[in-house]
């Protein structure tokens, strides 16, 4: 694919930029020689496929707009006639390239013009205004011409974004950063053309839609709008999502969720923005997110390409990364401020073409949903828990860590199997008897430290020891770690001499993660007395990929 | 000039290896726009302008803006590294990684001899 850069000054150093990038799709690049604009533009060129970039400046290309920046008079008429000139050299143009692409004028920020009267009558930026706007009308007809928005490249470098230096030593008029950031807005102007663009976005639910776990706090007590800084954010943010809906982007949802619960917060917080109606398709369960992904691509009839993953959890990101490195995984910010800004400045959405079919486009699939075979996974979900690198220290309860347990314990919800809740005084009063253990769980892996993440206490009687709390934050959910606590549990009785090992499950509106784990631990069942048990003649061993160390007591233990 | 308070053109100075870092800095942005065969090692031995260097005029130039800015925001140093002819194969600061990040070190001596 051949890209002919066309300039009054010299673009090698973004030639130079879009040759090296490795990114589809791999361009190469001819300059053409600077200040020859006209004839560059109008002399044949080898092939009709290959692509153009015009990039100029406005006083070069409109001679007469040179005097608004001497401060005299500008012959407007004069002014607009040398501009339809050089937009007739561009439409005469377009039959020789696939696409043109023509970067709008703009001025260096230093360049205040007349001050306060620069966009009254003649000033220089008011000028400029209605030259862009010229051109981009004289264009507007032409289906291969598209008029590229210069001035938010150069906003977004900044004032360093045009360089006098860089004028004199190489007659170049903009920093190299500006090249930089216009490589990557070229490559998606190239692949809008192609119809390479992205027409998916999975989201997740928890501290993404909404601040908070659903299925711990309930869809009542979600930050999502009101007079609070994050819940504006969050209905920002879903704006953001409606907007790409509306240019034909389809939505979906990728969430570890009881699905009941997460679709009753979508349908009843009465400042969602999103409904489920608006989703063409979800998977919200336990199951790793990148095979759900998968199957949300093969379900809407789209390839791996065309997807988006958007996660706050660097965890995920990273595993559908790995999983599926067709599938487009953008960095997310911590701060949920910036979530809805670093959505619409994607470039991956933008396409060529915009009809009212695009629109549309999720009416037809929520209309006609046609599964297909999922995609191809590349790593599977265990090889991928291995590849974490999760370390686990197990404390006993101490002063220092005593805050977090009783916060983790008093506000878990979905994988808590007793969902006990104690205060600070209560918990001492409990743990005063020697037959009685508490532990708290520190994990971390190769992304970040998550904390003290899970709560184990047992109660040890004569031959069988009993689980109390088993709490465990959604964070880290279905990484192997409740499997861990379990042999922690597990193995400890059995150095104590215990016959078996009994969870007694105390079910509540949220804790049915907590359940399904259970049920799947290898523990036999007591539907009855909602009874797990092991026998602790069998080893209970520990996940593979997960180290556990045994932290000492602090001094000041409990 | 705080970070520059006994700049020295031989390795050990603390203004030095400030300098240094940010060259290396600057390098790794420069490395964005160079082909493969001409990427230039984070190392004070690397060769960068003249016989055997992996720039020509032009990278030199986008070399200099980039050095040029991020010494100034790193280490707020503002400094002019065409003051003395980079191109001139006499000058020769230009040279290697080491031979710049003495000059600017130069540079950050004769500001501070001339307040």
């Amino acid at each position: 694919m051949k890209l002919h850069l066309i300039s009054d000054f010299n673009l090698e150093t973004l030639q130079q930029y879009l040759v090296n990038d490795s990114s589809w799709p791999k361009l190469s690049v001819t300059c053409a020689p600077f200040g020859q604009v006209f004839p560059a533009l109008l002399q044949p060129v080898a092939d009709p496929s290959d692509f153009a970039l015009v990039w100029t400046s406005p006083d070069k290309m409109v001679p007469a707009f040179a005097a608004a920046l001497d401060q005299t008079a500008v012959d407007e008429d004069r002014m607009l006639s040398e501009l339809r000139h050089f937009a007739g050299c561009l439409l005469q143009a377009k039959e020789r390239f696939r696409a043109i692409f023509v970067v709008s004028w703009t001025l260096p920020p230093h360049q205040r013009g007349n001050g306060i009267l620069s966009l009254k009558r003649q000033g220089v930026r008011k000028l400029l205004l209605k030259m862009n706007l010229t051109l981009a009308e004289e264009l507007d007809s032409s289906g291969s011409i598209y008029l590229l928005d210069g001035q938010r490249w150069v906003e977004t470098v900044g004032k360093s974004s045009y360089s006098a230096k860089m004028w004199y030593l190489a007659k170049t008029r903009f920093h190299p950063e500006v090249f930089r950031h216009a490589t990557g807005e070229v490559k998606a102007a190239i692949s809008a053309v192609l119809g390479a663009y992205r027409k998916l976005v999975i989201v997740d639910l928890d501290n993404m839609l909404w601040g908070g776990v659903v299925g711990d706090l309930g869809w009542e007590n979600l930050r999502l709008g009101g007079h609070d800084y994050h819940g504006e954010a969050f209905v920002d943010f879903q704006k953001a999502l409606k907007s790409l809906q509306n240019r034909g982007i389809l939505l979906a949802i990728a969430s570890r969720n009881e699905e009941a619960v997460a679709l009753e917060a979508l349908t009843k917080h009465p400042e969602m923005v999103l409904r489920p109606s608006d989703f063409s398709a979800w998977r919200i369960n336990w199951n790793d997110k990148a095979a759900n992904i998968a199957e949300l691509v093969a379900e809407l009839n789209l390839g791996l390409p065309s997807a988006v993953f958007l996660d706050d959890n660097p965890v995920e990101r990273a595993r559908v990364r790995e999983a599926l490195p067709e599938v487009y995984v953008p960095e997310w910010p911590e701060d949920k401020t910036l979530c809805a800004g670093t959505l619409l400045q994607l470039s991956c959405f933008d396409s060529a073409y915009s009809t009212g079919e695009d629109a549309s486009r999720h009416e037809m699939y929520a209309t006609a949903k046609k599964r297909e075979q999922p995609g191809r996974i590349l790593i599977t979900a265990e090889d991928w828990l291995r590849s974490l690198e999760t370390e686990v220290t197990v404390e006993e309860l101490n002063d220092v860590n005593r805050v977090r347990a009783l916060q983790l314990l008093n506000k878990t919800n979905q994988m808590n199997l007793s969902t006990r809740r104690l205060t600070d005084q209560e918990l001492q009063v409990w743990q005063q008897q020697n037959c009685r253990k508490l532990w708290v769980f520190r994990v971390k892996d190769k992304f970040g430290d998550s904390g003290l993440a899970g709560i184990l206490s047992l109660e040890i009687e004569s031959d069988f020891a009993r689980i109390v709390d088993f709490v465990l934050s959604c964070r880290v959910m279905g990484r192997n770690l409740e499997q861990a606590m379990v042999a922690f549990a597990t193995q400890y009785c059995s150095g104590l001499g215990s016959r078996e090992v009994r969870a007694d499950y105390l079910p509540t509106a949220k804790n049915n993660p907590c359940f399904k784990f259970w049920m799947s631990s290898g523990f036999s069942y007591d539907e009855t007395k909602k009874r797990f048990t092991w026998p602790l003649s069998q080893l209970y061993g520990f996940p593979p990929g997960i180290e556990i160390q045994f932290a000492h007591s602090l001094e000041g233990s409990t | 000039m705080d970070l520059f308070p006994k700049p020295s053109s031989a390795n050990g100075g603390s203004g030095f290896a400030d300098v240094l870092k940010v060259i290396y800095e600057s390098i790794s942005d420069l490395n964005v726009q160079l082909p493969a065969d001409r990427q230039i090692d984070k190392s004070a031995d690397s060769v960068l302008f003249g016989e055997g260097g992996r720039l020509d005029s032009l990278s030199l130039s986008n070399f200099i803006v980039i050095t040029e800015q991020k010494l100034y925001e790193s280490l707020n140093f503002p400094v002019d590294l065409t003051e003395d002819d980079p191109f001139s194969p006499t000058t020769g600061h230009f040279r290697t990684v080491h031979s710049l990040a003495a000059y600017v070190c130069e540079l950050a001596e004769r500001r501070s001899g001339a307040q």
